[in-house]
This record gives C-alpha cells, structure tokens and sequence, in this order.
C-alpha cells in the first residue's frame, strides 16, 4: 500500500511542524534544553512506519536544520545519520519494546547523539553548553510518548483518507 | 495497528554491512564539510548563498511571533504610552542639548583638520534593524535581524546598539541577515584602549559576556575599568565605537605576553533594537599604514581566523 520511501503529506507536515518547533523562541534560561525535534520525528517515521530510513535523507535533513539554525555545516547532518543508523540497527528490538521502555531507549539515542554533538563543539572551540543542555534528552523521553500518538493518529487519518 | 501493510522487511547482515559502510561514506562527509565551514572558504560561499533559499522558511517561522508581539504592544494601555512617550521626550531634550555642544565641536575639528592638512573623518550612516525572535543554534554566537540585501546592507558592516559595537553583517539573504557577534571564537576586531591609546585586537571567546586581549606586552598600561574603542583599522569598522570594558588583567610569570579580558559593553544577549553602520568615505591614508601595521602584529596563534583575514585586516 505505501511505499516506504516515498514522501506523504502527513511526513512533509510533521518534519515542518518540527523545523518551526525548533526554530520556536524560548527563553534563554530553557531554551538549551529544548528537545530535538527532528530527531524525534525522523526515529518515529522510522520505527513506526519504515520511512525516511535512509542515510541520505537524514543527511540532507540534517544539512538542511545546520542551514536554517546557523550552526557549522555538517553537525546535525553527523548527529541525524548517527541516529538513523542506530534505530535502524536496533529497529527490531525497539519496536517491540513496551513504550515506557522505548522511551528510555529513545532517551540513550538522544543522549548519545548530545555527546556526538558535544565533540563538534568542543572542536570548533565553541564556548562549553550549560548543564541545561544535558536536560534535552530528559526532555525527549517526556515528550516522546505524546510525539508517538499524535504521529500516529495522524498516520491513522492518512490512511483513512487514502482508501 | 502499528504495522502497516507495506511493512519493510528486516536487515538481512549484507544489508547492514552495506549500511555501515554507508554511514562511514555519510559520516566522512559531514566531518569534511564541517571543516571546510570552520576554514572559511568555498562551504562558507556555498552557504551565504543557499541562505537566501531557507530564508522563507525563516520568515514563516518569524511572522507567528512577529505578529504575536506586535499584537502584545498594541494592547498596551493608553496610561503606560503616555508615561514612555513622555520619558522618551525627555531622553531626546538632553540628548539635543548634548548634541549642539557636539556639533560645535564638529565645526572646530573640522578647522582644525583643513589646518593640519589631515584627510576628513570617516562618514557614518545608521539604520535601524530589530532582532529576529527566532532562535539560532545558541552556541553558534550568531542573531538574525529583520534587514537584507534589499535595505542596501552589505557583508560586513558593523552592528550596533545604544550601547556599543555588538557584531558585524555576516551572510546576507533578501529580507534578513545574520550577524555574528563580537564573540565568536572566530571574531576578531582592532580596538584602541580610549584611555592611552594602545592598539590591540580583541578576540572573542566564545562566551556572550567576555572578549580577551592576548597579545599584550608585559609592561603595558592597562587597568580594570578601562574602556576599548574600535580603532578603525581594517576599515570597516569606523573609529571611537565603544566596545569593550577591561575586567582582568593577567600577568603570567613565565608567559610572553600579558592577557586581559574585557565585557562587552553592547548588549549582545539582550539587545532588541540595534543599528547597522554604513560607512561612506574611504579610509584614511594613515588608516591604511596603521592596518597593514596590525596584520604584522597579528599573533601566530589566531588560528583560522577567517573573520580576521576577510574582513578585518585587509584594507
């Protein structure tokens, strides 16, 4: 019925609705913790629903996030195919996980991701993150639940549209 | 009802082994890229222009703010306008009378120049820009501002607030442009000290508050509280912007070279409103001598300083 790589309207809006999330202001007190959005939306469409598992798209999304955010060309582009990797690699297993214990995995992913993130920066020389920082993990784990039903409710409806 | 019917099927191991190899491909070129940006060069090009295809998205993402806070103003009661409206009136009486002196001072430096033969000052234009609600990578010391090619702002102008130089016009796209702030690791800029006239360069290190001095003599005249002006080397920016006050001086025994650090004096985290300075007449032939002086005295260590080479030391 759908092709896995293909792009769905439904997929377009939600990595949108995640761009936008992340360009969102915040104080600046919160606004290191802020989850990351689009990793969290690209490991649903993968583990869910088996799209955008590609490498190269995580790539191009993650070239696309340095853009918009200003930040050096290539770091999300390095953090989005780590972590499209990985889900991919323990796709079997996390799916089958019960929620709770699917968030605490999304949770190490995002938190591995931080420390591939963190070595860019420390690199580039960039003054060290706060420790709220390290919170946005903690913010994902919080935040995946409710990503995963609203993504797949929206899945749902796009199903039913369809036949 | 988490399995669709065009279920993927899983990775067999040549799959995998494929995948990684893939990731290793990817993974290279992320690195590669990343150092080309942090080098400055053709990505940096590549990436001033691909700014103008996101800036859409950007100002999409911008106007739901945007008209949230103008929405926030235009519900401020009449009472508290009229209080601001007042003590703006009063900031501008001072202000003018402040300016008349000035302007008589003009008139005499001006005499005083066409008496010594010297070449004029250079000529400065402001124009006003508001800072983008949007939120940038906060590591990445850059702000956007509602300004672009289209109001006639070009790389590298000098930006500033009420306070002091905050950064310069980094990458431009139609509608906005993103500056990168006095402190940025990357960000260099020639400065004099007002109180005895030596001229340094400031760097930035890569935290909002503090800027470093790090190629000072051993014996030189500075003390916490003393105020760094922008010297005008370089060109682009123009002379007397106040930048920076001294907070520390350090004098390593053992070291070459005395550091200070210093706090910006502009706003750079909070400031809203700020000015773009355009600047008119060319620099001056003893402005030209003193800079190529500073590429001289550039420090070994500055690093791929792509802001220092591009923008600030050649003339």
């Amino acid at each position: 019925m759908s092709r896995p790589t293909s792009l769905s309207k439904g997929m377009l809006l939600s990595l949108f609705a995640a761009l936008a999330l992340t360009l969102m202001p915040l104080p600046d007190e919160v606004s290191p913790a802020r989850p990351y959005w689009v990793a969290l939306v690209l490991i649903y469409w993968n583990l869910e629903a088996g799209r955008l598992r590609h490498l190269g798209q995580a790539f191009a999304l993650g070239l696309l996030l340095d853009l918009l955010t200003g930040t050096l060309l290539g770091q999300h582009a390095l953090s989005l195919i780590v972590i499209s990797y990985l889900t991919e690699r323990f796709r079997n297993r996390l799916r089958f996980f019960p929620p709770w214990q699917q968030a605490a995995a999304i949770m190490a992913l995002l938190f591995n991701d931080r420390i591939v993130q963190l070595w860019v920066v420390g690199l580039s020389g960039d003054a060290w993150p706060p420790w709220t920082w390290w919170l946005a993990p903690l913010v994902g784990l919080l935040l995946w639940p409710w990503v995963f039903l609203m993504l797949d409710r929206l899945r749902q409806y796009e199903r039913l549209q369809k036949t | 009802m988490n399995f669709p019917a065009g279920a993927w099927s899983p990775a067999t191991g040549g799959d995998q082994a494929a995948r990684t190899a893939r990731l290793m491909v990817y993974g290279l070129l992320a690195t590669i890229l990343m150092v080309f940006d942090y080098r400055g060069g053709y990505v940096s090009e590549i990436r001033g222009r691909t700014v103008v295809l996101v800036e859409p998205v950007l100002l999409a993402v911008e106007a739901p703010f945007a008209f949230g806070r103008r929405l926030g103003e235009e519900l401020r009661t009449r009472h508290e306008l009229q209080d601001r409206i007042a003590l703006i009136e009063q900031q501008l009486r001072t202000r003018e009378a402040a300016l008349m002196m000035l302007e008589e001072f003009e008139s005499e430096n001006a005499e005083l120049r066409r008496l010594l033969e010297a070449s004029r000052r250079v000529e400065v234009a402001f124009r006003a820009a508001e800072l983008m609600s949007i939120d940038l990578n906060p590591y990445s010391h850059r702000v956007l501002i509602n300004r672009g090619r289209r109001d006639g702002l070009e790389e590298g102008q000098p930006v500033i607030d009420a306070d002091g130089v905050i950064g310069q016009v980094d990458q431009l796209a139609r509608n906005s442009a993103h500056v990168i702030l006095i402190s940025d690791p990357d960000h260099a800029l020639p400065v004099r000290v007002r109180r005895t006239d030596l001229r340094t360069v400031a760097y930035g290190t890569g935290q909002i508050n503090s800027l470093r001095l790090t190629d000072l003599p051993m014996n030189v005249d500075l003390e916490p509280g003393d105020v760094l002006i922008t010297s005008g080397l370089g060109g682009l920016f123009p002379p007397g912007l106040p930048v920076a006050e001294i907070r520390t001086v350090t004098r390593q025994a053992g070291e070459a070279f005395a550091r200070a650090e210093a706090k910006p004096l502009g706003r750079l985290d909070r400031a809203r409103h700020v000015l773009v300075v355009a600047t008119y007449s060319s620099v001056t032939d003893e402005g030209v001598d003193a800079a190529s002086d500073a590429m001289e005295s550039q420090p070994q260590d500055a690093g791929p300083d792509s802001i220092v080479e591009d923008a600030e030391a050649t003339p």
